[in-house]
């Protein structure tokens, strides 16, 4: 009982970090689109500063809100040592906290991507700034690594090493397995096994191009292979972005369930879909280097290989799944249960749009247009986000037995999918139209588009404050429940 | 579209629940067969995918790199580049940068996105081209390199 004490209280702190870093992220956010709408005048280094801040602590937020959920779900497998658990959450707050200290006092706006050697050339904000964003994003990656490697112990001393945790017998001596009774690992299981190996392996990417930015502050006579650390940066960067969904996914395998009155059991067909993931999460990120005609030919085939394979497991096994467990089932729509589904949808259609960019002759005329935030908007905002707060009700229903008014899940649905999708009809429409991403002042028809956008955005404010002001009333009643 | 459509699946199959519950062994039944479609179907489109943008990948072949080269390069903030190319000849950009990373982002006279390609430090690349349409033709930077990235601008005259 007090071991599930101090496991709740590890995910609320991460979950809630993570929620409070969102709610300010998005301010900024609706900020940036005003801007650019031209509602309201900021200078360009202002703008670049907060726009750095968003990227990097957008990332961090949905990080958190997944690390902390999926930690308590496979701590119920086998428990963990919660200390390891609070030492990365304070290296990755910190980090974050260097970030923000960074941009906003320090005005550093390299990006989150800090593409060598831009952090050092042509600098309009002090070194420090530098060094702090460094330092952060350095204790980040720290914090990541020490939950991988955590995640990945638990998962392979449960279900009896990689062979073990990875399904290999359930797929290819399934009969045997069958007959052994040894327990399969729950998909969920798939889903940390995958964020802490491809976790770690973007760790190491990650951590030499820190290493050699660090290098270089310190001694700038250390020269850097600007199409090394641009690879290395994306392949950081694109991982550690990506496996936020699949973190979160853990919250529908256990949550969805529960609502439709039905088993999401695994299958080896789904084991299967999760070394697919396993692999083209890994390499799909040279999408990024596209446009970089320098790079080796081959590996651009690669890249749009891998993205659209990637594409394969959640499209065929884990929203195809979702969608089966609810058809005709004896589904409970709640705020959760909402949440949870809608999220795939936003999932594949984030997918789809991801897919286009990902064919190269389209991403010509797409990339680093206005079309790359459209799509990855979608499924952060439209699926990791959702999963999350499906997962903080479906915590919240369970224990409050409290079930949300028809008239308030209207106000707070059509808050959040109609302003989102207003807000992100913004980003694809202006990206279809070549608008360049990250100009503080757009060319036309930027400006106009994101008008509509910046409504989108506040609508989608009223629907997220509705949905706190319910998150808040049933917490409330947990309280009363407990007492 | 395919947005449309797949909402509009979604929310059918969520409406399928306030009708006759089925039980789950009866749905997975069809529903693992359905899967098998789904995913050929999907396997049908990647390869054809793949296999017409193939013959459009943009890197220049080294027989596409005969044409005349004109040099391009980045700075902060703008692009050194030549002030007219020719109509209808081959022509190849070799493109690199000065300082950071650029983009060398070419927008046709109406308005839309014609070409790409990075400008970056200690790298050349060439980005090989035909101008079909004459006019004006607005050179934009799309890759982020500093707070006036948004006014970073070229500009030359097809002729
Ligand atoms: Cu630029």
């Amino acid at each position: 009982m007090s071991d599930n004490v101090v496991s709740r209280r590890v995910m609320w702190a991460y979950i809630l970090t993570g929620l409070a870093v969102f709610a300010l992220m998005f301010v900024l956010g609706v900020f940036m689109r005003a801007e650019q709408a031209a509602w309201i005048t900021f200078d360009a280094g202002l703008f670049y500063s907060i726009m750095t801040l968003h990227g990097a602590g957008m990332i961090v937020a949905m990080a958190l809100c997944g690390m902390g959920g999926l930690w308590y779900i496979m701590d119920r497998e086998q428990p963990m040592n919660p200390g390891i658990a609070w030492g990365a959450f304070a290296a990755m707050v910190i980090g974050a906290l260097c970030v923000v200290v960074a941009a906003l006092v320090g005005h550093f706006a390299a990006g989150w991507t800090f593409l060598y050697p831009l952090p050092f050339v042509g600098a309009t904000w002090a070194p420090w700034a530098t060094g702090a964003f460094l330092v952060g994003i350095a204790l980040v990656v720290v914090g990541w690594a020490a939950y991988c490697t955590q995640l990945l112990g638990c998962v392979l001393s449960k279900y009896g090493g990689l062979r073990g945790a990875t399904g290999w017998d359930l797929v290819f001596h399934h009969d045997a397995f069958v007959a052994s009774g040894r327990p399969e690992p729950p998909p969920q299981a798939f889903a940390a096994l995958v964020v802490a190996v491809d976790g770690l392996f973007a760790v190491a990417g990650g951590m030499p191009a820190g290493i050699a930015s660090l290098a270089h502050f310190v001694d700038p006579s250390v020269a850097i292979d600007p199409l090394w650390i641009k690879n290395l940066t994306y392949e950081f960067g694109h991982t550690f972005a990506n496996l936020t969904i699949y973190m979160a996914i853990a919250y529908v395998y256990v949550a969805l369930p529960r609502y439709a009155n039905r088993e999401w059991h695994t299958s080896p067909v789904l084991a299967i879909a999760w070394w697919g993931t396993l692999l083209f999460v890994a390499t799909a990120y040279f999408h990024h280097l596209y446009m970089d005609f320098a790079q080796p030919n081959g590996l651009q085939y690669v890249g749009e290989i891998a993205s659209y394979l990637a594409a394969f497991p959640p499209a065929v096994v884990t929203i195809f799944g979702g969608a089966l467990l609810v058809y005709r089932s004896k589904m409970r729509w709640s705020l959760a249960s909402i949440f949870l589904y809608a999220g795939l949808v936003g999932w594949l259609v984030g997918g789809v749009g991801a897919l286009l960019d990902a064919t190269v002759p389209i991403n010509v005329s797409l990339h680093n247009t206005l079309w790359v935030p459209a799509h990855f908007h979608t499924y952060l905002l439209q699926g990791v986000f959702l999963f999350v707060l499906g997962w903080v009700f479906a915590m919240l229903e369970a224990r409050s037995a409290i079930v949300t008014p028809l008239v308030v899940r209207w106000i707070a649905g059509l808050g959040i999918f109609g302003g989102a999708a207003l807000l992100l009809l913004g980003w694809y429409v202006a990206g279809s139209q070549g608008v360049p991403r990250r100009y503080a002042i757009q060319p036309a028809p930027g400006p106009e588009i994101s008008s509509w956008a910046t409504i989108g955005a506040l609508i989608l404010a009223v629907g997220l404050l509705v949905t706190l002001a319910e998150a808040l009333r049933l917490a409330r009643a947990v309280r009363e429940v407990r007492a | 579209m395919a947005a449309v459509a797949i909402i509009g699946v979604m929310v059918a199959i969520a409406r399928s629940t306030t009708g006759n519950p089925e039980a789950q062994a009866t749905v997975t039944t069809v529903g693992y067969r359905l899967r098998r479609g789904w995913l050929w179907a999907l396997a049908a489109c990647a390869v054809a995918a793949f296999a017409v943008s193939l013959p459009n990948f943009p890197y220049a072949r080294p027989s596409a790199l005969e044409g005349r080269h004109y040099p391009v390069i980045a700075f902060q903030y703008g692009f050194e580049m030549p002030k007219t190319i020719p109509l209808n000849q081959p022509v190849v950009f070799d493109v690199t940068s000065k300082d950071v990373n650029h983009g060398f982002g070419i927008y046709a006279p109406d308005g839309k996105l014609f070409a790409q390609v990075q400008a970056m430090p200690d790298y050349v690349n060439h980005l090989a081209l035909t101008f079909k349409v004459p006019g004006h033709y607005l050179v934009r930077c799309l890759e982020y390199c500093g707070i006036a990235h948004y006014a970073m601008q070229g500009a030359f005259d097809v002729r």
